[in-house]
């Protein structure tokens, strides 16, 4: 009869214990397993030169520098640093959280540059539901052109507006925490060309990553290629390399590339020298942007 | 087979009281998070924390992602999840615990829990004060208590050594219902 009662108290016992150990465990099963996307594929909204998938929340406001330094062929320069300097004053606001328009002005190039931005789709993590990021990006820019006619008597300056529209879809995918890629193919439309059998639709192709080195320091790199490039000046297609910063709401990019550029119509097309170290083809380009919050996301 | 069957309706029993009254589970619990500092205040709540508490026991378990942290600025939230508490590795922040003579009748009572608090990787003994109040023998847990942001190895840059605090107040409040498995 004493067993009996052992045994009984041993099964309550053993009962009893193993249901209060798994309160962790049935939290765990609580969780509704829903698919969140993937964030920070590369923190930047643009990788150096060309746009990144990542588009800011509804009511940030970016403003931004682009600078971009290089030297001349000149034999002996006095300039400090660099001989040319090329800025860009950029401003871009989120619309949603989806939807960005900026402008830029460049005063090198004496061009305007706009551009709308929408993501498409978010790769979610740790799913196979979408393996990718796609954002659209449509630019417009214009320059106005000057050219002057020399004649025995008289010179004449003539002016025309030059649009160019760029049309982007960029791929983009986080392979792991370290590691994004994107690809980025172009569709570059000019609406004339200086008085040549130049094309007036280009097509490029780029590719572009993110490799992080710590915590708020990235190395970046970009390759665009051009399909049907133009003759009647050489150009050569455009590579970056460069370290991304990030520190609170300030985001500082510093990079070496062949592109002298802001605009997406011309650095992709018209960059007429290539990548190497000899000077003057090694251009240092220095991006800082700042972000604002405007307003409350509730 | 008298003895097999008078066990096997014991543990019958045992199991079916141990549960409906005695588990109760809240489902949107509210934690969030302040950093007070003179140059930038910061601060998230997550809506989505999950708790289970145990009566019977008097044992307590709480659990939320990293990721339904809302905090105002964009940037922020990327920081927060990327930099810092790298949710990537350590998705969720976990409470393992034990309300220490807690009185099931009473309406209103303060009592300590005390456990272990998993963020980050890094699991820590802490003691909470916590106000139990019991309506209808539902319960609500409320109260707050600081962390110190080296504790849990988040490293912060020198450089944003004055934007976040090196305490932080946590705050939450768990509304429970009763479970049912």
């Amino acid at each position: 009869m004493k067993n009996n009662y052992k045994f009984i108290f041993l099964i309550m016992f053993i009962a009893s214990s193993i249901n209060a150990q798994n309160l962790l465990e049935k939290l765990d099963k609580e969780f509704n397993v829903e698919e969140i996307d993937e964030i920070a594929t590369f923190k930047t909204t643009r990788i150096g030169l060309s746009h990144s998938i990542e588009t800011r929340k509804k009511g940030a406001l970016q403003l931004s520098l682009y600078f971009r330094y290089w030297d001349t062929n000149a034999p002996s320069g006095q300039n400090f640093l660099a001989d040319k300097v090329s800025t860009r004053y950029g401003l871009d606001y989120a619309f949603t959280d989806n939807f960005t328009l900026g402008i830029g002005y460049t005063n090198y190039d004496k061009l305007v540059d706009g551009y709308f931005k929408y993501q498409l789709l978010k790769q979610t993590k740790d799913s196979n539901k979408r393996w990718f990021s796609l954002t659209l990006v449509q630019t417009i820019s214009h320059q106005e052109l000057t050219s002057t006619i020399y004649d025995v008597y008289e010179s004449a300056t003539t002016s025309e507006n030059s649009y160019a529209f760029v049309t982007q879809a960029l791929f983009a995918r986080k392979f792991n925490p370290n590691l994004s890629l994107q690809i980025t193919p172009s569709f570059i439309y000019r609406n004339k060309n200086n008085e040549n059998d130049d094309p007036t639709s280009q097509f490029a192709i780029g590719i572009g990553g993110r490799h992080r080195l710590s915590k708020h320091t990235s190395f970046v790199s970009e390759y665009n290629y051009v399909l049907n490039s133009i003759d009647s000046i050489e150009t050569y297609n455009t590579f970056m390399v460069g370290v991304n910063w990030e520190v609170r709401n300030f985001i500082f990019q510093f990079h070496l590339t062949n592109a002298r550029s802001f605009a997406e119509d011309l650095f992709l097309t018209k960059t007429t020298n290539n990548f190497n170290f000899r000077d003057p083809n090694l251009h240092f380009g220095f991006n800082t942007t700042y972000v604002i919050q405007t307003k409350r996301r509730k | 087979m008298n003895k097999v069957f008078l066990s096997l309706t014991l543990l019958f029993f045992v199991f079916k009281n141990l549960n409906a009254q005695n588990q109760k589970i809240a489902r949107q619990g509210q934690v969030s998070f302040f950093s007070y500092t003179s140059v930038e205040n910061i601060e998230a709540v997550n809506n989505q924390a999950l708790s289970i508490i145990d009566l019977k026991e008097n044992k307590i378990a709480i659990s939320m992602l990293m990721r339904a942290f809302v905090f105002k600025k964009d940037l922020m939230y990327q920081h927060f999840n990327e930099s810092y508490v790298e949710s990537d590795l350590y998705p969720k922040a976990n409470f393992e615990g034990e309300i220490l003579n807690l009185n099931r009748e009473e309406k209103i009572q303060t009592k300590i829990i005390k456990g272990r608090l998993d963020i980050h990787g890094v699991s820590k003994e802490i003691e909470i004060k916590t106000k139990i109040e019991n309506v209808k023998d539902n319960f609500i847990l409320s109260g707050d208590f600081n962390v110190k942001v080296n504790d849990f190895d988040i490293q912060i840059p020198p450089i944003l050594a004055s934007n976040i605090a090196k305490t932080i107040t946590i705050k939450f409040k768990f509304q429970y219902e009763p479970y049912e498995e």
